[in-house]
């Protein structure tokens, strides 16, 4: 499953005074089985290049392949494009609308034409696939949990589509530091154990560097910069004059080379410096008493 | 798609009917309204249609953005002009089974659709050259005199304010929402009525839990600035009747005094 974006640009409202190019010529390809981060500062286009991603909006020029299929064709059944590609927006609790947990997780699935005992299989396992008791929760109302849990239901409303590629708009968006991290971790399994194509939109530079393997970076919508994380947060020049930064402790590091030239250069998260701090007094140690 | 609606569309100027008082503009309109259903012959529309061409001349609003006003009452147009053509009993001229064209449903239709159209022209001249704001605000100051009624003016005002400012949040809400459930398999736009309507609660109960939420924020943000109602508010924009003002109101009790000599006369 693979998603290739083709010199895309998109003006928001054409012909008129608030004509506003959103996108301006963006090429890019997302491999099957990829964990991608997409970051830049608000307002940069990252939310509607992902709507693209599933046909929700039409480029305005340029094309768009979700495995191999031109999704601005005629022919092309956009539902089916919905299925293939889950999109969860930001705060996606906010379309919750059922009376029962269950029946809103179904909501997709039952749209996808699936009924009775299969509908039922559907909707257990992509609770279980964001972690959320199906025996507890199936009854309860999805306005009565907690902010996390509802996060969760609508993230597996996504789910129960099974999607082969998933993009998640600021998943952690609003919630406290466990909640944030329980998702993160959850996001992770989704990738390594149900082999998902992800790709995370986020504002966090330390939710990227733990999470993902190549970054996009978008600056006034266009696509400035694209490759693997660690190459990418080695530019921090570049990526402060466009309103973003690096990790603090990837930061932190920089300073610390000013002192210790030895140590790593390209440390992005708290484990990694972790062992790195350790391993470098390790060693000092080791040449005091040598 | 939803963008597109327009009610009470404001268009930023600096015409002289831009720099009326907000009160002025509003009596004016309810002046030429009863002007307009007063009169009854072709002098009289006569007169109301140039005075109209006037005032929209004088607000430099362009004619294209006036006559887009007129586009949802095509149909009531139509309507009202074909019914009076061939339901007014009178002096028959031309009929077709049992429709019958008369002399006087002519006449009657001619001019019914010419007072729509004068009456729409004309009043949405009003919202093109007003802010929400001073609208709200000229509302009420001409209500405050019934408040020993019971009228709530400030209230009524401030609701007016707050529904107008929300449509275009509202608007940007229910577009997000609708893209979340397609995402979802949702298809707005396929069905019959019955399946359509059902496809819609997807979309209304987050949108009304939304609306809900927002109203609860607001009311909480006003009270944090210790807002209490009307009572002893002072405003930063003082509205004030100039000369130009009461030369308006003259004019628009002039134009009822033509109007009902005209209609006297004829």
């Amino acid at each position: 499953m693979s998603i290739r974006v083709e010199n895309l640009s998109h003006t928001y409202m054409p012909g008129t005074p608030m004509e506003s190019p959103a996108l301006v010529g963006i090429s890019l390809e997302i491999k099957e089985g990829e964990f991608v981060g997409l970051i830049g500062e608000t307002g940069s286009g990252k939310s509607t290049l992902i709507q693209h991603f599933n046909g929700l909006l039409k480029p305005t020029t340029g094309k768009i392949y979700v495995d191999d299929i031109d999704i601005g064709h005629k022919g092309t059944s956009l539902k089916e494009i919905r299925r293939r590609v889950g999109l969860v927006f930001q705060y996606p609790e906010h379309q919750l609308f059922e009376e029962t947990v269950f029946a809103d997780i179904a909501y997709g699935p039952s749209n996808m034409g699936l009924k009775g005992e299969n509908l039922t299989r559907r909707v257990r396992e992509s609770m279980e696939m964001v972690g959320i008791d199906y025996e507890e929760l199936k009854d309860r109302s999805p306005f009565e949990l907690s902010g996390g849990q509802m996060r969760r239901v609508a993230m597996a409303g996504v789910l129960a589509m099974k999607p082969k590629v998933l993009v998640l708009d600021e998943p952690t968006a609003g919630l406290d530091p466990r909640g944030r991290g329980e998702i993160l971790q959850q996001i992770k399994e989704l990738h390594r154990e149900f082999g998902l194509t992800v790709v995370l939109v986020s504002h966090s530079m330390e939710d990227v560097a733990r999470l993902v393997e190549r970054l996009l970076v978008m600056h006034r919508g266009k696509l400035v910069l694209s490759g693997p994380t660690r190459e990418i947060f080695a530019q921090e020049e570049e990526l402060r004059k466009i309103g973003l930064g690096v990790p603090q402790v990837t930061e932190l590091f920089h300073h610390l080379r000013g002192c210790f030239p030895t140590i790593k250069p390209d440390v992005l998260t708290v484990e990694e410096a972790h062992r790195e701090i350790c391993s470098y007094l390790r060693q000092k140690r080791g040449n005091i008493h040598a | 798609m939803l963008k597109d609606i327009t009610i009470g569309q404001y268009i930023p100027g600096d015409s002289l009917i831009h720099r009326l008082d907000p009160r002025t503009k509003i009596l004016g309109a309810i002046a030429f309204i009863l002007a307009l259903f007063i009169i009854s012959g072709p002098k009289g529309y006569l007169t109301l249609t140039i005075f109209s061409i006037i005032i929209i001349i004088l607000s430099r609003i362009p004619a294209t953005f006036v006559l887009r006003g007129l586009k949802p009452l095509y149909y009531i147009l139509a309507f009202t002009v074909i019914l009076n053509f061939f339901l007014t009993p009178g002096e028959e001229i031309w009929r077709w089974k049992f429709l019958r064209l008369t002399v006087e449903g002519l006449r009657q239709g001619v001019f019914m659709g010419w007072r729509l159209l004068l009456l729409v022209l004309t009043t949405s001249l009003l919202t093109l050259t007003s802010s929400p704001i001073a609208l709200t605000d000229g509302i009420e100051r001409l209500l405050n005199p019934f408040r020993f009624l019971g009228v709530p003016a400030h209230e009524l005002a401030m609701m007016m304010t707050i529904a107008l400012r929300f449509i275009p949040t509202l608007l940007e809400e229910t577009d997000k929402i609708m893209k979340a459930q397609m995402a979802r398999g949702a298809e707005f736009e396929s069905g019959n009525i019955i399946q359509r309507a059902k496809g819609m609660v997807p979309l209304l109960v987050p949108l009304f839990i939304s609306a809900f939420r927002r109203a609860d924020e607001l009311a909480m943000a006003m009270e944090a600035r210790c807002y209490r109602g009307g009572e002893g508010r002072t405003r930063m924009k003082q509205l004030e009747m100039k000369a130009r003002d009461y030369s308006s109101l003259v004019l628009m009790v002039l134009m009822i005094v033509f109007a009902i000599w005209e209609r006297l006369g004829a």
